[in-house]
């Protein structure tokens, strides 16, 4: 048996709050997450960078988390999608994704609604292209896509209690 | 008649808060302490002899807690069908032969994926490889390599049969001789897959009192129950399959796969929980994919295009067990007679071993590929009769009340009403043949076609029926407990929307338990189309007898007829006092103290064609399918670049008769992710497999549709049933039929606009540029 190389002191923030985390070097962040974390909500769905479902906000930006080394997020702010809850209900785009009926079997749905989110926090009326372009790195089998247009345009229209993306 | 307040309304899903805030658990998200990881080794050959299998070296390496082959188990077989004619073919770990590049050879447990990969390096199997085969048709000739032996009650020279289906009525050669036209044409189907996103998995949990829990994706856990039982020859009472979220399905995780036998018994073995989960590289290169279909009709018409006779034959490329093969060319049967009358029928289909995986349903099961050559050799007949698209259609579509060649009924059938409404929708008689006749100077050429088809919802096959139990809580809420299993269709959304209406409780007031074989009651599972049927109405059964139940009780308090009490918000009052009244809190407690402790609970069950003992014959067709079909048209327009032969779906247009939609946003989301996975079938998605080996076993390489991809998809409801309190209701199906009918419009859409008739799919631009004469 190979020896494997030794744990490595990994200091990150994720959903705001502050961890220290002995990981090997080959551990991605969506391993660190799922299987460290607990955090479970992050999915995946190819673990080759192809279907998006493992898509996370690293300082607000979305990324593939199964072909990021946790080791290369050191200091760096991620968000999943148990970072949107803040105990108030659900946020602007978790509602309008419900609302337009664009959850069906649901693993592609955090990746979805954390693209989104990050789409409209960068460009709160994106045009039907923009809005492509930024989920198209994002499968769905269920839905044929229809539907989940439709809750990015809700979700554009709409505006949470303090007029951002938070809760509705 | 009661106003409806919850079905038929736009309920939002009840999972979904769970969903779109990443707390639904799926099978990959169950954690247990000590639990170990679990792995397959698989077989590099299409096709071999076993030898020898040494797992000393992996057995060592710390870490390993197990390693199983076949030896360890009891050598029980299993198949997707389990029959007298079909018995079950398939070892979960291979014994003397491999049959297909990754079948299942050896499993490991070990404390962490990095062993379970080490493990595997370290096992040794010596094979004999042996000559293979893997096209159907050269694997039917006499000189092919044996895979298995001809079923014995197949006759003729074919070699590596696993079944046939033959039926007919009427006079074929009469029917062909009275005809003024007559053609035979030959259609092809490629392989494609389900492409859930949830990759299959399974955690299995030995505990110490002989109890197996099991969590899997799957499509319904009581079968997942009875093959798992079998095959490790426990009692069901000591197998437990439990819930978990699943992450799409499509057919595709219906039966016992290896994965979940081997995590069972590994578990058995170490006596800690083990997990398994199935790489996207396995599932796309040895898991078991939909079925391509070569079909062979022969079809005659009168002039005014009446059809007189249509002839059938249908070739299945099975792979290497027997899995769904003949369970598709018996359905292909069913697909070809259920939208059109036809007078005289022969149909034969034979379902043929080769070494590429096995096969199993694939959302439609056959009925896309069955339908996109009957709707394009209906096209090419109603052109050389010189009539159009519609009028053949509406001539020879069945009507209500019409009884099917099998003895079944069509009942309300809107059929007609569909081909009517959606040709006034897309103006499909006005648009059709301008696209050829716009000049072949225009490199943008446009188009319009249709295709109808029907399915079933719900028919015989394990386990039968549903049943279901609702209970009273002491405050007045609901709860419902199903063995149905919401495989993202909706499946606990509806439910709960019949106990809403039934009770007159808020659907968020309903709490639901589901599929668990050990605290729900057993149910006809999320892959047969019968749930809003099936469970549909044993749930309206067991919410019935609940509100019987809280009517009398009321009846009796109040002093009132019960035809004169209404039941509003929980609450029973008289009609016209609304202050004579009492809660349902108050009922239930009543209950308890003056019914014997009765809190109030229903149970409702259900099973369709209840005086049918069984499924037909598979190999005759002869016996009852089923009592509910839908059926739908649908439109597609496109637009086709000659230059690149590049093709776009500009719209699509699908008029269906589902019965009455119990939640038309669900609904929605079955007809626009059909239309999707049509479009998928259509341009995108092939599996491409060289010698039994996958040669893109990812998705950039199977290209699935992306929001890119996204078709404009509209619908039209064509209303044929009611659902009234108390009364039993028969809508119908909307998962299966929908992906069926709108692959045909689109073969048809792309002969209106450039004159050239596929006969294969996918519609790729190379064959349509062949077709215009641009490349050789």
């Amino acid at each position: 048996m190979e020896k494997r190389p030794g744990k490595q002191l990994l200091e990150l923030t994720v959903n705001d709050e502050f961890y220290e985390l002995a990981v090997e070097p080959q551990e991605t962040l969506l391993e660190v997450l799922r299987n460290h974390l607990g955090l479970t909500g992050t999915k995946e769905g190819c673990g080759t960078g192809e279907c998006g479902t493992c898509t996370v906000l690293m300082e607000g930006e979305p990324i593939l988390s199964c072909l990021t080394l946790a080791m290369d997020c050191r200091q760096k702010k991620i968000q999943t999608i148990e970072g949107l809850d803040r105990g108030e209900g659900l946020t602007v785009v978790q509602d309008a994704f419900l609302q337009q009926g664009a959850v069906q079997c649901g693993f592609c749905t955090p990746g979805m609604v954390l693209a989104t989110t990050a789409l409209l926090e960068e460009n709160p009326h994106p045009s039907q292209e923009e809005i492509k372009k930024g989920l198209e790195g994002h499968l769905c089998r269920c839905t044929g896509y229809n539907k989940i247009f439709e809750a990015v345009e809700q979700a554009a229209r709409g505006k949470s209690r303090d007029g951002d993306l938070g809760s509705v | 008649m009661d106003k409806l307040d919850y079905v038929g309304k736009r309920v939002l899903r009840k999972d979904g808060p769970d969903k779109v805030t990443g707390r639904a658990m799926y099978t990959v998200d169950m954690e247990f302490r000590g639990m170990l990881t679990g792995g397959i080794l698989r077989s590099p050959h299409p096709h071999a002899r076993i030898l020898n299998i040494d797992t000393s070296r992996a057995l060592k390496l710390p870490g390993v807690r197990a390693v199983i082959t076949a030896q360890d188990t009891l050598g029980v077989k299993h198949g997707f069908v389990e029959t007298p004619r079909y018995p079950p073919d398939q070892h979960p770990l291979a014994t003397d032969k491999v049959r297909f590049v990754g079948e299942e050879v050896v499993a490991v447990a070990a404390t962490d994926p990095y062993v379970v990969e080490e493990a595997m390096d370290l096992i040794d199997v010596d094979y004999e490889p042996l000559p293979a085969v893997f096209d159907a048709e050269e694997a039917m000739k006499p000189e092919a390599p044996e895979i298995h032996p001809t079923h014995p009650k197949v006759e003729g020279p074919f070699h590596n049969i696993g079944g046939k289906t033959a039926s007919g009525w009427g006079d074929i050669e009469a029917g062909f001789a009275n005809s003024d036209y007559v053609r035979q044409d030959r259609f092809e189907s490629h392989l494609r897959t389900h492409g859930y996103l949830e990759p299959q998995a399974t955690v299995a949990s030995f505990e110490p009192d002989g109890k197996l829990n099991i969590w899997t994706s799957s499509q319904g856990p009581f079968i997942k129950r009875a093959k798992l039982a079998r095959t490790l020859g426990l009692p069901f009472s000591t197998v437990r399959v439990q819930k978990a979220y699943v992450g799409g399905a499509f057919g595709g995780k219906i039966d016992l796969f290896s994965h979940e036998f081997c995590a069972a018994l590994l578990s058995m073995k170490t006596g800690r929980p083990v997990k398994i989960i199935v790489s996207r590289e396995e599932i796309f290169s040895a898991y078991r994919h939909g079925q391509p279909l070569i079909v062979e009709v022969k079809t005659g018409a009168k002039k005014d295009g009446t059809l007189l006779a249509q002839q059938f034959k249908i070739i299945n490329n099975a792979g290497a067990y027997r899995g769904s093969g003949v369970v598709v060319i018996f359905l292909a049967w069913g697909f070809a007679m259920l939208p059109y009358r036809v007078a005289n029928f022969e149909y034969e289909g034979y379902s043929v071993f080769t070494n590429n995986p096995i096969r199993t349903p694939q959302r439609g099961h056959g009925a896309p590929q069955l339908r996109f050559a009957v709707e394009s050799q209906l096209d090419m007949i109603a052109e050389e009769l010189g009539i159009d698209p519609i009028e053949i259609r509406m001539k020879n579509a069945r009507r209500s009340g019409e009884q099917l060649p099998n003895g079944d009924n069509v009942h309300n059938c809107g059929l007609r009403d569909c081909i009517q409404l959606i040709d006034k929708h897309t103006s499909l008689r006005e648009k059709y043949g301008q696209g050829r006749a716009a000049g072949s100077s225009d490199r943008m050429r446009r188009g319009i076609g249709i295709g109808v088809s029907s399915y079933f919802g719900g028919s015989l096959i394990y386990p039968n029926s549903s049943s279901v139990v609702v209970k009273m809580n002491d405050d007045g809420s609901v709860a419902l407990l199903t063995g149905a299993m919401d495989i993202g269709q909706g499946a606990e959304t509806i439910l709960s929307q019949i106990v809403a209406e039934e009770l007159k409780v808020p659907v968020d007031e309903i709490q639901v338990t589901a599929a668990d074989t050990e605290t729900t009651p057993v149910d006809i599972g999320s892959w047969i189309s019968g749930n809003a049927y099936v469970s549909g109405n044993a749930t309206r059964m067991a919410a019935g007898e609940v509100r019987k139940k809280l009517i009398d009780l009321a009846s009796e308090a109040l002093e009132a007829n019960a035809d004169d009490l209404i039941l509003k918000d929980k609450r029973i009052y008289v009609a016209g006092s609304p202050n004579r009244g009492l809660t349902y809190q108050k009922l239930v407690s009543a209950s308890i103290q003056e019914r014997k402790g009765d809190p109030i609970i229903g149970e409702g069950h259900w099973r369709t064609m209840r005086d049918e003992p069984f499924h037909p014959s598979l190999a005759s067709t002869k016996g009852r399918w089923s009592e509910n079909y839908a059926f739908d048209a649908q439109t597609a327009e496109v637009e086709v670049d000659t230059e690149t032969g590049e093709v776009r779906l500009l719209r699509a247009v699908t008029a269906h008769d589902c019965g009455f939609p119990i939640n038309p946003l669900l609904v929605e989301g079955q007809i626009d992710g059909q239309v999707s996975m049509a479009l998928g079938h259509a341009f995108l998605e092939e599996i491409m497999m060289e010698e039994g080996r996958t040669l893109n076993p990812n998705w950039l390489d199977y290209r699935m549709p992306t929001i890119h991809n996204m078709a404009p998809s509209e619908h039209i409801d064509v209303i044929t049933e009611k659902y009234e309190v108390g009364q039993p209701y028969r809508t119908k199906e909307v998962g299966e039929g929908y992906v069926s009918a709108i692959l045909g419009a689109i073969a048809n859409a792309i002969y209106d606009a450039v004159g050239v008739r596929l006969f294969s799919t996918p519609f790729s631009a190379e064959k349509i540029l062949r077709g215009l004469g641009k490349i050789k």
